[in-house]
């Protein structure tokens, strides 16, 4: 097939541009529909991913490698399931959204996340840090838009202030990193930099260790490591639900692909790669104890999804401070995929039960398993793989990040990793806690669960437990 | 052939799922489908019966170190125990269908019921250890359900879950052996392991303790002394359970192991010694327990403990053919045993003391003399399919004096028990209403005793045995073994008639065998003071440690944050970009200075 894989993007972009189109004008046009020709768009791009062989492009700064084309994938898929929930959330848009029709605003709504989605895609191929650095302001850019789109809500408005002024900050180190790169290696293409590294003279170390580190916070802001998390919680709680989920999934993931290609770029050079990974393991380690320790005293299901969200980066980035193992890319991989199922699952019937029950504290889940079986126990599914019980995805993830710990001989930090696992059973459990020991509230009625979303939870419990039973299917992900 | 071994595996599986999840409100459609599909194994375990040996399977898991592998391994022991397993659990199943009758937890009798089919055809079945150690676990958890039937009844739920634990301990030290054995091999199958261990270079420590803690999982699931405890409690479960998963064929997982996995342990004497001695301690203790019980299933429950002791003392005389032979008798005489007892016991209103009963012989024709069948094979009397067991154990302890005793002296214990209970229950006059008023089962329940009495009866004779099993030298046993054997046989049977007959109560008195040697007195104090030394331990850590140190100085930093951050409140973002600015300083200065 002569398809050119770059195209994917630009018919991403062309479905994203179209749809605003159509939003600008026509009227009467129910909006949801919009959000449904998104979802079958995205759909029919994902079948292309599945058909398309990896193989050169012909591009330098563009790869379209077997990793590439498993993060195109999670990022489409990511994104159709943010457009379902997006669907359930609309009505909570519109009580924010000041405009002349019921459904103002809706439809930028819909379509903005898919060229948040275009945006992901490219970084997904992006080995040029000119490239990844746009492709990188075109998803900032566009979550810019949607953390503050509840215009009404004060916290919406506050979260995206936030975001955006953190944001930029990182941007910077980003950029001025990147820029030490070249001027050092005279590149920014990660192949020739890995190609050109070897030859450098020991006077040069220092200037391109600091144009590493640099590059590491800024995209330790994205996958929110610690010390540079500080934005995570305010800005996951304050944003619309459907766009968290996707700041927590998508722009993580994303992050964790360039944080793996410029790791990878600069262990030609084991001087200056050694301490990178150095770097590496005090985040990791930052990361782990932060996220999971504060996550302890949570009472709010939105905040400690955020905060869990935190301790997951921490467990990820062990897997790439073992990059000397031979298998941490594919825990990096395997994980992201069991987190892409058990996270979205959860913001999934946060948003329905929140919805209805107006509230996403914990107490508003007590007695869900009576009032909404279903529900809670798609809750409890995710609840339990993102503790990491056997037998789900999350588990199977967790296993082989420990193993690339163990391998790389990170004790320290795999010593941790245990420990940590044990804090987050607590804080996970109190949410089954809530679901099945305590008795429901006054609002007993079961709570109404759209077709579309129904099936999205069967389907994302399933595969938590395939991934959990059948980890092949996984480690199959990057063959 | 290779679909016949997974249709055997899998057919309990699907219909205990689907008992489970769909059919649980249709109770009689529920106990249908069991006997299906346990029948549907049986049928095919008779088609493996007669192909030749194979292995074959695929790996579940595959995580690079880490493979699990599902496969099985037939061969002449596999075979034996399918046919065993299947045949005995297809009577079984039939029998219960008339027993639990009237039981209104019957679908979820009969999923574990099929479960159990499933986990243990798993043991069986299985070529390696990692799938040998999940179905143990499976068979463990369907023992749980099935002893905790009727939970609501506080005996059997504190029985299940006593037989639970205990086995835990013995589990935990079967996983460490199997671990051990895996690292040190880097296998867990079965066939590689054989040739591995053999030219394995390790000290003999090493070959001692590995197949040591193997044993330890023996230890659980057989019921041998020290953790022998469980399986008296057991019996609080049904009687059709009692008959198939705790007398038949469950416990005798841990003999069929120990026999698989033989290859382990006939290089180290220090393990087959001990392995004998624990079997025939369990033996002796055992048999003098079952002297001074007044429950039938009792009786009967500390006989299957003695026997089994039987069979370890086999494995430990380095006569594990032997062993297996028994088990393979054993299974048919005390199913045959336990079923009889539960159709009395069913047809007196669930009374199950023997000192209640008497005078059956005319109102049950068909339990009492299935009954003496399986009593006769039990206590050894030739023709019958005991005798020719037990006398190869007997004969495998030849050369070696204090083993030839202990089993002679259980030999005559067993005849002795054995008289008193069949002396006390089914001869004399009737003592109570209720077995005044004894009728005959339904044919249900009758056709499975005829059946088993059948090969309870023959299964032992040399032409018929060895279309089974080969047991090397039982034809050529010694005179000695053979006129030991009748000798102790004769002599218990005379003692128990002389001392029960026309008895209404127990002319002895033995507190010490009454009461187990007080050994589970000792095990609950031991728990005890474990336990509240433990409490005692955690609570001072909870109060002083934690809550004194952790929670107050956690909450002490938490609140010594939020009383620093007030003073950064004009703005939360700016504080933000401090601290992240205040973080690129520190990783900067840390890695490009610090770090070595």
């Amino acid at each position: 097939m002569s398809f050119p894989p770059a195209l994917l993007e630009l018919l991403v972009l062309c479905l994203g541009l179209a749809l605003l189109l159509v939003e600008s004008f026509t009227e009467k046009q129910d909006r949801t529909l919009l959000a449904y020709i998104g979802m079958v768009g995205l759909g029919v791009i994902f079948l292309i991913l599945q058909l398309l062989p990896p193989g050169p492009t012909g591009m330098a700064s563009y790869v379209f490698d077997p990793v590439a084309i498993f993060f195109k994938k999670f990022v489409v898929l990511t994104t159709i399931i943010v457009l379902i929930m997006s669907v359930d959330y609309a009505t909570t848009i519109q009580r924010f959204v000041p405009g002349i029709s019921s459904q103002a605003g809706l439809g930028e709504f819909f379509a903005i996340p898919i060229l948040t989605c275009a945006g992901m895609m490219w970084m997904a191929s992006a080995i040029d840090f000119i490239l990844i650095f746009v492709s990188l302001e075109l998803v900032t850019i566009s979550f810019y838009v949607l953390v503050a789109f509840m215009r009404r809500n004060a916290s919406s408005l506050e979260a995206g202030v936030k975001y955006l002024i953190l944001s930029a900050f990182s941007t910077g180190f980003f950029a001025y990193g990147a820029a030490w790169i070249f001027g050092v290696t005279g590149n920014t293409n990660l192949v020739r930099i890995q190609q050109v590294l070897p030859a450098l003279g020991a006077e040069n170390y220092s200037a391109i260790l600091f144009g590493a580190l640099l590059v590491l916070v800024g995209l330790g802001f994205k996958i929110a490591a610690a010390p540079f998390q500080f934005w995570v919680p305010d800005v996951y709680q304050g944003a619309p639900t459907p766009i968290t989920a996707f700041l927590s999934v998508g722009s993580k993931a994303v992050g964790f692909i360039v944080l793996l290609r410029v790791v990878q770029a600069f262990q030609s050079l084991p001087p200056v790669g050694d301490k990178v990974v150095a770097a590496l393991i005090i985040l990791a380690a930052a990361t782990l104890i932060y996220g999971n320790l504060a996550a302890l005293p949570q009472t709010n299901l939105k905040r400690l999804l955020a905060y869990s969200s935190i301790g997951h980066a921490g467990y990820l980035l062990m897997a790439v401070a073992g990059i000397s193992a031979r298998d941490s890319g594919q825990a990096v991989v395997i994980y992201l995929a069991a987190y892409l199922l058990m996270t979205l699952l959860s913001f999934l019937i946060l948003i329905i039960v929140s919805n209805y029950a107006d509230g996403d504290e914990i107490v508003n889940f007590n007695g869900l398993s009576q009032r909404s079986p279903l529900l809670a126990f798609g809750l409890l599914v995710a609840m339990m793989s993102l503790a990491g019980v056997p037998f789900t995805a999350g588990f199977l993830g967790k296993f082989l990040v420990f193993k690339v710990a163990y391998e790389s001989q990170q004790f320290v930090l795999l010593a941790l990793g245990i420990i940590t696992v044990g804090c987050g059973f607590y804080y996970y459990l109190k949410v089954v806690r809530a679901m099945y020991w305590q008795s429901a509230a006054s609002n007993g009625a079961t709570i109404p669960v759209s077709g579309l979303s129904f099936a999205t939870i069967v389907l994302l419990v399933l595969f938590t437990f395939l991934l959990g039973i059948f980890p092949q299917m996984a480690t199959g992900l990057l063959r | 052939m290779d679909s016949v071994a997974w249709i055997i595996l899998f057919t309990p599986l699907v219909s205990a799922l689907v008992i489970t999840l769909f059919t649980q409100p249709y109770r009689k459609l529920s106990s249908y489908l069991s006997v299906a599909a346990v029948g549907i194994s049986f049928l095919f375990s008779l088609i493996v019966f007669f192909s030749p040996d194979g292995s074959a399977g695929f790996t579940w898991i595959d995580l690079g170190i880490f493979q699990v592998r599902i496969g099985y391994l037939i061969d002449g022991l596999t075979r034996l125990m399918l046919l065993v397993v299947s045949g005995v659990g297809l009577l079984i199943h039939i029998y219960s269908i008339g027993y639990m009758q009237d039981d209104a937890g019957r679908s979820r009798y009969f999923g574990a019921l099929s479960l159990f089919m499933f986990s243990m055809l798993g043991i069986v079945l299985a070529d390696n250890f990692i799938m040998m150690f999940m179905s143990w676990e499976l068979v463990g958890v369907s023992s749980y359900l099935l002893i905790g039937h009727w939970f609501f009844r506080s005996s059997a739920a504190d029985a299940a879950n006593k037989a639970f634990l205990v086995n835990r301990i013995g589990d935990f030290g079967f996983m460490l052996g199997i671990l051990l054995v895996w690292s040190a091999t880097g296998t867990v199958a079965f066939t590689e392991l054989t040739h591995k261990w053999s030219s394995l270079a390790l000290g003999s420590t090493f070959m001692t303790v590995a197949p040591l803690l193997v044993f330890c999982g023996a230890v659980g699931k057989s019921a041998q002394f020290p953790l022998h405890v469980w399986l008296p409690d057991a019996m609080e479960g049904p009687t059709p359970v009692s008959a198939l998963i705790h007398a038949a064929t469950m416990v005798a997982a841990g003999v069929f192991m120990l026999a698989r996995t033989f290859f382990l342990f006939e290089h180290s004497p220090l393990a087959l010694g001990i392995i004998l001695w624990i079997g025939l301690i369990t033996s002796l203790l055992a048999a003098f327990m079952a002297t001074q019980q007044s429950d039938i299933k009792r009786v009967l429950a500390y006989s299957t403990l003695s026997q089994l002791g039987l069979m370890v003392a086999a494995v430990g005389l380095a006569a594990p053919g032997a062993g297996i032979f028994h088990l393979f008798t054993h299974a048919s005489f005390k199913a045959l045993l336990f079923l009889g007892a539960g159709s009395v016991i069913h047809s007196l209103h669930h009374e199950q003391n023997i000192w209640h009963m008497g005078g059956l012989q005319r109102r049950m024709p068909i339990t009492f003399w299935t009954f003496l069948v399986g009593t006769l094979a039990l206590i050894a009397c030739p023709p019958f399919s005991g005798f020719w067991s037990k006398d190869g154990i007997l004969a495998a302890s030849q050369g070696n004096f204090p083993a030839f005793c202990a089993i002679a002296l259980v030999t005559f214990l067993t005849a002795f028990y054995m008289a008193r209970l069949f002396v006390v229950a089914f001869l004399g006059h009737s003592r109570t209403e209720h077995a005044e008023h004894a009728h005959e089962s339904p044919r249900v329940m009758t056709v499975p005793l005829i059946l088993l009495a059948i090969p309870a009866t023959i299964a032992g004779l040399p032409p018929i045995a060895s279309l089974f099993w080969r047991v090397s030298g039982h034809e050529g046993s010694p005179a000695t073994a053979i006129i030991v054997s009748l000798v102790a046989f004769v002599a218990g049977v005379l003692a128990g008639f002389a001392l029960y007959r026309s008895r209404d109560k127990d002319p002895l008195n033995i507190p010490l065998f009454e009461y187990r040697f007080y050994i589970d007195q000792l095990y609950d104090q031991l728990v005890k003071w474990t336990q509240d030394l433990l409490a005692g331990i955690c609570g001072f850590v909870d109060r002083w440690i934690i809550d004194g140190g952790v929670v107050r100085g956690l909450s002490g930093m938490t609140w010594g944050t939020g009383f620093a951050l007030r003073f950064l409140q004009i703005g939360n973002l700016q504080a933000y970009a401090f601290l992240f600015g205040l973080g690129v300083v520190v990783l900067l200065y840390f890695i490009l200075f610090g770090v070595p």
